[in-house]
């Protein structure tokens, strides 16, 4: 298993964000976790990305038991949030060579040309990321991504900001990636978009998981049914 | 989460976060200049404020220094997490395989590079500004003591504004943290300023001030050490 998750819960102050989920990711998995504003999944994405500590439960993630072997599991681990997290007084070339020095990429050099082709910047290598536009910098984003060969993606509402070659190049290297073994975890409100996507539906409404199931032939409109019965 | 021991990548990681913060600094010059112009701003104030035209300030020479680059270390210190904040990239750097102590000793490493930008700067412009003794005699000796210092001001002020950075008031409560720890080292640093320039060139009390520092110094690396996990953690 990429992850598995018993029981997991994490609360901010008296409101209970996450509420005792489960969740098992097979490698090479496209998983959508949709929800209604506050269900818990961002909270949930940054407890499998290790950015937050769950207050109970227990937490595997590439093999690696959480806390403890929270180093090793982050080295497989590729997380894009809403934020593009880059330096903006840093060119894109800068920002790739310093996460590929923090997470010891070999041939960083040729890897970062690769991925700068791949996402469409290898004009703007040496443009500071200021002025680029919000969609560029999630393409960078996307290769700050792919770096360092993640086994484990994990995406927070991935597609906003993208225009559609945008989205294209990330469904692309979204499925390329799950055809490769990898495991693919995306937090989105948009239920059409994550049937399009995923091949497993998760349903999160105050907390809880109240659907977890397959997409195999289902289409947006019975997503967005089933979503619907979920939530209420 | 707690994360163990240092990996053996720690040194290349450490040298990426020094040069990220070094090649910011250089593009943006917001930090070692506001630090620069602050203290010439705060020592222009202390001349006068003292009102001697053509008094010997010599034996304040410890004291008007070091309070001077106290003052601007906690402004340093302050914008020492800015790009990371407001540019929101702290998440990337915590979800990376770098260890959290990693983190805080790139930034204390940087911190002493600016606080030696702004002592090139200060050492000179106090003997000009307040000294008639054998200050430029002594002035190997007070870089030594200011370089001891920094090392010390940026232990403490890397570990501060990390533990500040997660707060609403970051801008109120590092200040409160950080001067208090703070005035050891002005204790320590004014009095070797004062033992090498002060008048009498008294070298073992000088050295006891920097003994002083060291342990400072390993004191607060303790503490970091014990505390990194927390600092960041959720």
């Amino acid at each position: 298993m990429v992850i598995a998750a018993r029981g997991l819960t994490h609360a901010y102050g008296d409101r209970r964000a996450v509420a005792g989920v489960d969740l098992n990711v097979a490698p090479g998995e496209r998983i959508a976790i949709v929800g209604p504003n506050g269900a818990g999944k961002s909270t949930l994405l940054r407890m499998l990305a290790t950015l937050l500590r769950p207050e109970s439960g227990s937490l595997t993630i590439l093999g690696a038991e959480m806390p403890g072997g929270v180093r090793t599991a982050r080295l497989g681990i590729g997380y894009l949030a809403h934020d593009p997290l880059v330096y903006l007084d840093l060119t894109a070339r800068q920002n790739l060579e310093l996460y590929a020095s923090l997470y010891g990429v070999p041939d960083a050099a040729r890897r970062i040309d690769g991925l700068l082709e791949r996402v469409g910047l290898l004009a703007r290598t040496e443009d500071p990321v200021r002025v680029f536009s919000r969609g560029m910098a999630q393409r960078l984003a996307l290769g700050r991504m792919l770096l360092h060969r993640p086994r484990l993606l994990l995406l927070d509402e991935p597609h906003a900001s993208l225009d559609a070659a945008g989205t294209a190049l990330l469904d692309a290297e979204l499925h390329a990636a799950c055809d490769d073994g990898r495991a693919v975890v995306v937090v989105t409100h948009d239920v059409e978009r994550a049937a399009a996507f995923a091949d497993r539906l998760i349903v999160l409404r105050a907390g809880r998981v109240v659907l977890d199931t397959p997409m195999a032939g289902m289409s947006a409109i019975g997503a967005r049914t089933r979503y619907e019965e979920a939530t209420g | 989460m707690s994360e163990g021991a240092l990996n053996p990548r720690w040194p290349r990681q450490m040298g990426a976060l020094i040069r990220k913060d070094l090649r910011l600094e250089l593009r943006t010059r917001e930090t070692v200049v506001a630090m620069v112009l602050f203290a010439i701003v705060t020592l222009t104030v202390f001349q006068f404020g003292f009102g001697t035209r053509d008094g010997d300030l010599t034996r304040f020479v410890g004291g008007l220094m070091w309070v001077t680059l106290a003052f601007t270390a906690v402004l340093g210190v302050g914008r020492s997490y800015v790009a990371e904040r407001e540019q929101r990239v702290l998440d990337g750097l915590l979800v990376s395989p770098v260890p959290r102590l990693v983190l805080l000793g790139a930034k204390a490493v940087a911190i002493v590079i600016y606080m030696a930008a702004v002592e090139v700067v200060v050492i000179p412009l106090v003997g000009i500004f307040f000294v008639k003794g054998p200050y430029w005699d002594a002035i190997g000796w007070i870089a030594l003591v200011a370089l001891l210092a920094d090392i010390c001001i940026a232990l403490s002020g890397t570990l501060f504004a990390g533990l500040a950075l997660f707060t609403r008031a970051r801008d109120l409560i590092l200040p409160v943290l950080f001067l208090p720890a703070l005035v050891p080292v002005v204790i320590a640093g004014a009095g070797a300023t004062h033992a090498v320039a002060g008048g009498a060139h008294d070298l073992s009390e000088y050295r006891g001030y920097c003994l002083f520092l060291v342990g400072y110094a390993i004191l607060f690396t303790l503490v970091s050490v014990a505390t990194y996990d927390a600092v960041f953690d959720d």
